[in-house]
């Protein structure tokens, strides 16, 4: 039978007479190392590295359509100036480098002099060498508001990890474990690391249960052996009754709650002063008593375990609270970075890609942003109260904005608003592949070129410390260039070349790779560096305030929040005349706002739609497969419906809402679908700063033609 | 030898890779879907199933789309059970669609010809038959194999005797498509 072996990639590669290049993809931030075969210039395949415990070989469909890019005729090829007002659709003339870079060069020095270094921010979602930009934004230029895209993520799953555990994100060692407990996380559906995803359904094969909370029947769902349809924005109650069940029937492991955990009497009694019981968490979840007791049972029984969320928990304003509720179960049973539970991986000894000496360091005068914001503990900005900041200048003045690999006029909750913002900007600054819609609202388009055509080393997001490595296949499209070309370009107009000193990729990748056991040489040509998987580092202490894994937590405290999880509802409730609560959910072929001008993507699926139980089509009229109308009090759209089984009564699940109906990027993804997210009113969660796109009502009704 | 697919809808995630990855190793343009995923669902709420399926070309033993087609253009390969069209002889006339039961024979419109899987057989790309097919290659869950009929009745035997053990939870049996069982004679192991 047909196996995989190391020599496959160098086979194939000889039946396509081709050369195999040791990259990565960057389709998505979980970046499988690849093996891509170049003939005459060209890609003419490409698929996973075999070697690498990363991907095991594999690859997504989103991953295996990327080489679209490489020929993608709607691609930036040259820098854009805009020639016509702000607050109108961009128009753009075609620009040198040399202008381009003069003209933000001159805006940063003018806002600097006017507001302070502060007054420039930068954002992004796939971070493809974004350390270039924050060496010269932050580093030098001295502004401490250095971003990415974590609140329109599991900004509240972070915040949790990162207070219990001192750890950013955990992964999940679902290989070793007999009972997954999921919460709002569609890892098989999302395609996220494919070894998990691998892994996870071996486990199974092998005995191991799995319980999917999740008010979708999402396709991990469909693999449990326990779907637990939950009410939307309910988790909390149902975690914190689960833990009750757990300390009150004496199934907790008192030796590690003893030895490893700070606050587990104060826990006890704060769920015994709530009142937080099965009985009390059914009304509120729609999960029966008998139910939540017999599943906290069998968790913390049941060894190894693993209970882990990701971003379905969060998109609430009570979200954060949820998230340390899920992980809080980990710990009163002590299934901590053992083998079969969440792992507090370790990351590579990669160093710094450029050496900017300490005395060149600019120092902040100002708060970053999420501090000044009144959100210490949100482990990134608060994206949905930057328009306060660029519009009304609370907390302070931001009136310079980076952009990259990132869409936040579609991305964001409140596109009204996100719009709104870009008028008042005195410098925004889009670097892209595409003419994307937030490109569109910018004064400077920079043409980036895609990860085919550039160089990158990074953390890998495998279980293991890894290394990964991205290297150039073909020639950049047009006049794109690399982060780490355009940086050096932009720093020599600011006076800061000789920060940046490297002639090619390969001078500043020795750097980075310093502290790293294998030579850059050797990385070209195997592709990745993993170390062995570890476990038990728990009673090492961690990176908490107390070094323990943090039940009370010490930081929540010092915010001024209640040191233990609470259950409080949250904030939009459906009503008479909106009755249908917003829940989000993904395709797994489309990856976020980047994949719908690739033709072969689209053709597997070209539209999104909402979906509703068949109980509520009926009471609203709602056929299969026609257009509706579903309308919030803020704005309505017209989307394809889908009646289905696997949905909570009661809400909706709008799938890829902020993906589809593109208006600027692409001719492919142009009027495709239907963008979801101006529906949304701004709501941010007050702890973690998380964009909550679930607080949303609506109702659906047939649309006229 | 026959050869020919297993596939255990257990893994099966509806990722999709293996669509595009036939496209690619293959040169397949947007239009004709030489292998598409579909999914089940059954049940009403809160007790639903669903159930993936990865479907391509099953090259059947008396494949019922060679026997459709008015000007031979189908043939079964003596050596390996693969079904395989000729385009130079293929009039995209549809017969072979009508007569497929799994919606394997697929019109290309710009080229107006036939096209379908060909086990990565596609001229100038054969893949070796010891090599996975770029659809079991790409594969996340490894829920798509490739090889001897005889070799891959082994695998259903092993999902088989691990759930007699009780190892595995409870479920469908894995699919193994026995074409020749369904199409009669032609398709077997010899």
């Amino acid at each position: 039978m047909a196996t995989q072996a190391a020599d496959l990639g160098a086979r194939l590669a000889g039946i396509k007479d081709a050369e195999v290049i040791k990259s990565f993809c960057y389709t998505c931030p979980w970046q499988c190392p690849t093996e891509v075969f170049v003939r005459d210039g060209k890609v003419v395949y490409h698929k996973g590295n075999p070697e690498s415990p990363n991907n095991i070989g594999s690859r997504c469909a989103k991953g295996m359509a990327s080489w679209y890019v490489t020929q993608d005729p709607d691609r930036l090829k040259f820098p854009l100036l805009r020639t016509n007002p702000k607050g109108e659709p961009g128009q753009f003339r075609r620009a040198t480098w040399d202008e381009a870079l003069d003209f933000i060069a001159g805006k940063l020095n003018d806002i600097k002099e006017k507001y302070g270094p502060e007054a420039v921010a930068f954002t992004c979602h796939h971070d493809p060498n974004t350390h270039f930009y924050w060496h010269l934004l932050k580093d030098l230029y001295g502004s401490p508001n250095m971003y990415a895209h974590t609140s329109g993520c599991e900004q509240d799953r972070r915040s949790a990890c990162l207070t219990m555990f001192g750890h950013v994100f955990p992964m999940h060692d679902f290989a070793n474990s007999r009972y997954v407990m999921l919460w709002g996380m569609n890892n098989l559906g999302a395609n996220q690391g494919l070894w998990e995803s691998r892994a996870l359904i071996d486990a199974k094969k092998k005995g191991c249960k799995l319980v999917v909370i999740d008010p979708n029947f999402t396709e991990t769902a469909q693999k449990a052996d326990e779907w637990i349809p939950v009410n939307p924005g309910s988790d909390g109650a149902l975690a914190l009754a689960m833990c009750r069940v757990i300390i009150e029937a004496d199934l907790f492991d008192r030796d590690f709650v003893n030895q490893h955990c700070s606050g587990f009497d104060g826990f006890r009694d704060h769920l015994r002063e709530k009142g937080y019981t099965p009985e009390w968490a059914e009304p509120i979840t729609g999960v029966s008593a008998e139910t939540i007791t017999r599943v906290a049972r069998e968790f913390a029984t049941t060894k190894p375990a693993m209970s882990a969320m990701f971003k379905g928990s969060g998109y609430y304003t009570n979200g954060a609270d949820a998230g340390r509720a899920c992980y809080i179960l980990d710990a009163i049973t002590g299934e901590v970075d053992k083998p079969g539970n969440i792992n507090l991986k370790d990351w590579a000894p990669l160093g710094a890609a450029v050496d900017i000496p300490e005395d060149a360091m600019a120092t902040p005068s100002k708060d970053p942003l999420h501090v000044a914001m009144g959100y210490p503990l949100a482990p990134d900005l608060p994206n949905s109260r930057l328009p306060d900041a660029v519009i009304d200048g609370n907390p302070y003045p931001v009136k310079g904005l980076f952009v990259q690999s990132t869409n936040p006029v579609m991305s964001d909750p409140n596109r009204d608003r996100v719009q709104e913002m870009f008028k008042h900007l005195e410098l925004a600054v889009t670097c892209e592949l595409f003419m994307s819609e937030t490109a569109l609202e910018s004064d400077v388009v920079l043409p980036e070129t895609s990860f085919y055509e550039q160089a990158e080393i990074r953390q890998g997001m495998w279980i293991g410390a890894e290394v990964v490595l991205c290297q150039p296949a073909v020639a950049p499209v047009g006049e794109s260039k690399p982060p780490y070309e355009i940086v050096k370009m932009l720093a020599g107009k600011m006076g800061w070349g000789q920060h940046f000193p490297y002639e090619k990729w390969e001078d500043w990748g020795e750097l980075m790779m310093r502290d790293v056991p294998m030579s850059l040489d050797e990385l070209k040509s195997k592709g990745f560096w993993a170390d062995r998987v570890r476990y038990n580092r728990v009673p090492d202490g961690l990176p908490t305030p107390s070094g323990k894994v943090e039940i009370h937590s010490q930081a929540y405290a010092d915010a001024g929040h209640d040191p233990y999880p609470v259950y409080s509802e949250r904030s939009v409730i459906p009503d008479n005349d909106y009755p249908l609560q917003v829940t989000h959910s993904k395709f797994s072929m489309h990856c976020n706002i980047v994949t719908q001008n690739n033709p072969f993507l689209m053709e597997i699926c070209g539209e999104n739609w909402v979906e509703i139980n068949s109980r509520d089509a009926a009471l609203y009229g709602i056929q299969n497969d026609t257009y509706v109308m579903v309308e919030s009090p803020k704005d309505k759209i017209r989307i394809l419906a889908k009646v289905v089984e696997g949905l909570v009564p009661g809400c909706v699940s709008i799938r890829h809402g902020h993906g589809f109906g593109h208006w600027a990027m692409g001719n492919v993804a142009k009027g495709k679908g239907a963008h979801s997210n101006n529906l949304m009113d701004t709501h941010t969660s007050p702890i973690t700063g998380a964009n909550c796109y679930n607080e949303c009502k609506v109702r659906v009704y047939p649309a006229s033609s | 030898m026959q050869h020919g697919f297993y596939f255990d809808h257990q893994r099966c995630v509806k990722c999709h890779a293996c669509e595009i990855a036939c496209k690619t190793w293959n040169e397949v343009d947007v239009g004709p879907r030489w292998r598409e995923v579909v999914k089940i669902e059954s049940g009403t709420y809160p007790d639903v199933q669903a159930m993936n399926v990865s479907m391509a070309c099953m090259h059947c033993g008396d494949a019922p789309c060679r026997n459709a087609c008015p000007v031979s253009a189908i043939t079964k390969r003596a050596e390996d059970g693969i079904v395989v069209v000729d385009p130079n002889k293929c009039i995209g006339c549809g017969f072979c669609a009508w007569a497929c039961p799994f919606n394997a024979p697929q019109l290309s419109a710009s080229a107006g010809k036939m096209e379908k899987c060909n086990f990565c057989q596609t001229p100038g790309k054969e893949r070796p038959l010891d090599m996975p097919r770029a659809c079991e290659e790409i594969c996340p869950t490894g829920a798509i194999r490739s090889g001897p009929m005889t070799e891959l009745a082994k695998l259903n035997r092993e999902e088989a005797a691990a759930r007699l053990g009780g190892m595995a939870v409870q479920g469908f049996p894995a699919l193994m498509v026995q074409a020749q069982q369904q199409f009669g004679p032609g398709g077997g192991d010899d």
